[in-house]
């Protein structure tokens, strides 16, 4: 038992991975340098990826992003309204990232998520997009209007979410990530051939893409919410 | 310490409300989906924001049980 308290202790705390030699030693945890990793491997794909685009006659490749990315149009317009598609970059990056990171804990690297301070980063983020959105499209007094819907009465509830949205957000993804991850440990302490191989699969690629889903969608709803015209 | 234990069992506990939720929620979109194949977008887009939010008391109960077990 206390051995396994001992290993958890290790697993929550974020290593160090190196320490840059300025103004008396910054140190850089695991976590930026693997959240590095991920966006050079996303840039790069990108950039091959839209090099040779074609009006005429386009490619396998192209057909392909030109579904994905006609998929995210769509899927924003339909839960967000018509200005859904503004969103659509934003959204769309976000949840290539936290894909990655989630599902990166298989090539034997700690998923980034798996530590609060980046998903904490991402809620805030997508709090500030939310809150930033409702007073971009309703002005200062619509977008405060906004608080005291559908009636004045629940001014406090709305201003309670605020803060309950981002921590939410930042707690839910945190919590499955890590959750995933001591649960893998504890499975690799015991049997650490064959056995992890269907768990593996189930926590680090299945738990990884629904949690990446979810956080995407439920800012893509909350945004939503806040720029929905009235009828 | 046995005290503390019996808290982080206690704590854990919320699981159980999120999996009756999920599970009572997962029931009836499959009902409705079954009823009506066409809403069946809509369906699921409601049920996973729903399971979403289920899903969150049980890591707040989750992560209330790591906090007792670390901070003990």
């Amino acid at each position: 038992m206390e051995q396994i308290k001992v290993r958890l202790m290790e697993e929550l705390q974020t290593p160090v991975a190196f320490t840059i030699p300025l103004f008396g030693g910054i140190p850089v945890t695991l976590s930026v340098v693997v959240s590095w990793l991920v966006m050079g491997a996303l840039i790069l794909a990108a950039a091959l990826g839209t090099r040779r685009l074609k009006l005429r006659d386009p490619g396998k490749p192209q057909l392909c992003l030109e579904m994905a990315v006609e998929f995210l149009n769509g899927f924003t317009k339909n839960n967000m309204g018509a200005h859904g598609p503004d969103f659509a970059p934003y959204l769309g990056t976000i949840s290539l990232y936290i894909l990655l990171c989630n599902i990166i804990g298989i090539f034997g690297l700690v998923p980034p998520t798996k530590d609060l301070n980046v998903t904490a980063a991402l809620a805030i983020m997508s709090a500030v997009l939310i809150y930033g959105a409702q007073f971009r499209y309703h002005g200062l007094r619509g977008g405060l209007k906004k608080f005291m819907e559908p009636m004045p009465l629940l001014l406090p509830i709305n201003l309670m979410e605020v803060v309950i949205r981002p921590l939410a957000l930042c707690m839910r993804l945190f919590g499955n990530i890590l959750g995933a991850f001591i649960i893998m440990e504890l499975i690799k302490m015991m049997a650490p051939a064959v056995v992890p191989v269907p768990f593996s699969i189930y926590f680090d690629l299945f738990d990884g893409g629904i949690q990446a889903v979810v956080f995407v969608f439920l800012t893509a709803l909350f945004v939503g919410e806040g720029i929905k015209e009235e009828e | 310490m046995e005290i503390g234990m019996l808290a982080i069992g206690l704590a854990v506990f919320t699981g159980i409300g999120a999996g009756i939720g999920i599970g009572i929620a997962t029931g009836k979109a499959s009902e409705a989906i079954a009823r009506q194949p066409e809403a069946a977008g809509k369906i699921n887009s409601t049920l996973l924001i729903g399971c979403a939010l289920a899903e969150g008391t049980a890591i707040f109960g989750f992560i209330t049980a790591l906090l007792i077990l670390f901070m003990k």
